[in-house]
């Protein structure tokens, strides 16, 4: 059998003009922005030694990083599968007597598996973090650094989605479930199955007061009434419940206020790294693609294991796929442009 | 205006599926048996008749925003990236272990061989009781592997189970009961929350009153 040598590894991209010129217009114009918003720049290697890139927060990317041993050590080595570690790290070491510290990033990072099927394998990932700051504020301002990214994409229609892990975590302490059951429970979360969820809590004989709560969480999504219905519904789920609840209340609020057109869905059993995350997450979705494109949260008690325990925020996306989306909504006038321009390049040749 | 397409299953859960849909007010308008996608009588929404298997793919793409399918597709497929917010209750039957009515008990030295088009759930099945199995991909006429001695026993739907009495096998283990779920497009339900919602609170209603 003879393989076709010009032919990629599945999920690996490249990227040619025009795209590779739009790529790097939009890799511009987000840095400048980035850097007029006060966020430092940082450049991390593709490689670094395994179990740095995995440090706690980040074991659930074991098994998307690529790795290799390095002759020089006999260590093994490390294909970053997520820039968000390597902030992490420089945050601790570099910045561990900076009170405040804003990184950005912007390089590509390499996964075992696509996210999605048939997806991209390497995408190139963007992203802005806040260490040290346990305050909403910095996850407001992390959440307007995500949808200027967006905007500065040209991705249009975004509507976000805001939900909070500390109340799940809160209501699944009660339980005691080992870990095979711990991640049973997750999975059915993950798909909002109440079926599965029913027959979950039968063959448990779970109380039928904190199953009554489970399955409450996993129908509270919608739009911001959600909030009221969840002060209700789980009024008996202690006092983090509500905190988390505040939370939510209080930046589905501020946003309103500060981005008008912006839909806001509160779905409070979405758990997107519910491993790391400690706090609010949330999502940019456009109606039409099944994924998020854009993802983000607290994530506090970072760098621990590098000496310097932190507050953190952050978002991160793939900017290949911001420029996809975005360019599918721009691209008539874009192509005109670029055939405009050709024109004159010729004219001038020939004269 | 919002629209909404919903992608259902080929065969018997398309029987089972249509009058359900009619009872909340859903109606094709058009030739269902001949047309791929067909328009119902809401004129924002859209049918896709598509193959059972099919359902998950359409659906986590975003191509439709709901489908139907089988929770034995759903568990085939595997992960976390739709909603599974409804078991309809139509097209039940069970996923069960069977093999031939005479065949000798196992003697667990060589390898049980398992003929399946249920390749993952299989292997997630036994990997639970801790045995190692070998399996056979079949696409179809599944009763037949254990008696060419093709396979010792068989993974498979089954309804009245007439199919395998009349072929001389047994079911010996009933792995999980399965009936049709509606599955849901994640970024549909967060973009179109609200008609989502109210088209999955009409089905549920229906559903609950049987």
């Amino acid at each position: 059998m003879s393989t076709k040598r010009w032919m990629l590894p599945d999920g690996m991209e490249e990227s040619l003009p025009p795209f590779s010129w739009q790529l790097e217009d939009l890799r511009r114009k987000l840095l400048d922005h980035y850097r007029a918003a006060g966020y430092e720049l940082i450049l991390p290697p593709l490689l670094e030694h395994l179990d740095t890139l995995l440090t706690g927060a980040a074991q659930d990317l074991e098994r998307q990083t690529f790795k290799l041993t390095d002759p020089a050590s006999g260590r093994l080595l490390g294909i970053r599968a997520d820039i968000t570690p390597q902030a992490a790290r420089i945050a601790a070491r570099r910045y561990a007597d900076v009170p405040l510290v804003r990184l950005c990033y912007l390089g590509t990072v390499l996964r075992t598996q696509p996210d999605s099927l048939g997806g991209t394998r390497s995408p190139r990932q963007v992203g802005c973090e806040i260490f040290g700051e346990e305050n909403l504020s910095a996850d407001l301002e992390i959440l307007s650094m995500m949808l200027k990214t967006l905007e500065l994409a040209g991705v249009a229609d975004v509507h976000l989605d805001l939900g909070h892990v500390g109340v799940y975590r809160a209501i699944a302490a009660r339980l005691k479930l080992d870990e095979e059951e711990e991640s049973a429970l997750f999975d059915i979360l993950q798909r909002k199955s109440l079926p599965d969820f029913a027959e979950f809590a039968k063959a448990r004989r779970m109380q039928p007061r904190v199953a009554k709560l489970l399955s409450e969480l996993i129908q509270l999504n919608g739009d911001i009434s959600v909030i009221a219905r969840a002060r209700e519904v789980l009024a008996s789920a202690g006092d983090e419940v509500m905190q988390a609840l505040d939370v939510l209340e209080q930046s589905a609020t501020e946003l309103q206020r500060k981005f008008k057109k912006l839909p806001i869905h509160i779905d409070l059993a979405e758990l997107r790294g519910y491993r790391y995350q400690t706090g609010m997450v949330y999502a940019a979705f456009v109606p039409g693609h099944g994924r998020e494109l854009a993802r983000g949260g607290r994530y506090d008690g970072v760098g621990h294991e590098f000496g310097v325990a932190r507050p953190a925020t952050g978002f991160s996306a793939d900017i290949n796929e911001l420029l996809r989306l975005g360019a599918a909504t721009n691209a008539a006038p874009a192509k005109k442009a670029v055939a405009k321009k050709a024109k004159k390049v010729v004219s001038k040749k020939k004269r | 205006m919002t629209t909404l397409t919903i992608a259902l299953s080929k065969g018997r859960i398309l029987e089972d599926s249509l009058p359900l849909l009619a009872k909340i007010g859903l109606k094709p308008a058009g030739d269902i048996g001949r047309l791929l996608r067909v328009p119902t009588n809401h004129p924002n929404i859209s049918l896709l008749i598509i193959r059972p298997a099919d359902v998950p793919t359409f659906v986590e793409y975003g191509a439709a925003d709901m489908g139907i399918t089988g929770k034995d597709v759903l568990m085939e497929h595997g992960g976390e990236a739709l909603y599974e917010p409804l078991d309809l209750g139509i097209a039940r039957c069970r996923l069960s272990i069977a093999q031939k009515k005479d065949a000798p008990p196992h003697d667990g030295i060589r390898r049980l061989r398992v003929a399946t088009k249920y390749l993952e759930l299989t292997r997630r099945h036994y990997a639970a009781k801790g045995q190692q199995v070998e399996m056979i991909k079949l696409y179809g006429s599944m009763e037949l592997a254990p008696l060419v001695g093709l396979a010792d026993v068989i993974v498979d739907l089954v309804d009245t189970g007439n199919t395998l009495k009349a072929n001389g096998l047994i079911e010996t283990e009933i792995i999980t009961q399965i009936s049709a779920r509606m599955v849901v497009n994640k970024a549909s339900m967060k973009t179109k929350h609200a008609m989502v919602q109210d088209w999955l609170d009409r089905l549920s209603g229906v559903v609950e009153r049987g």
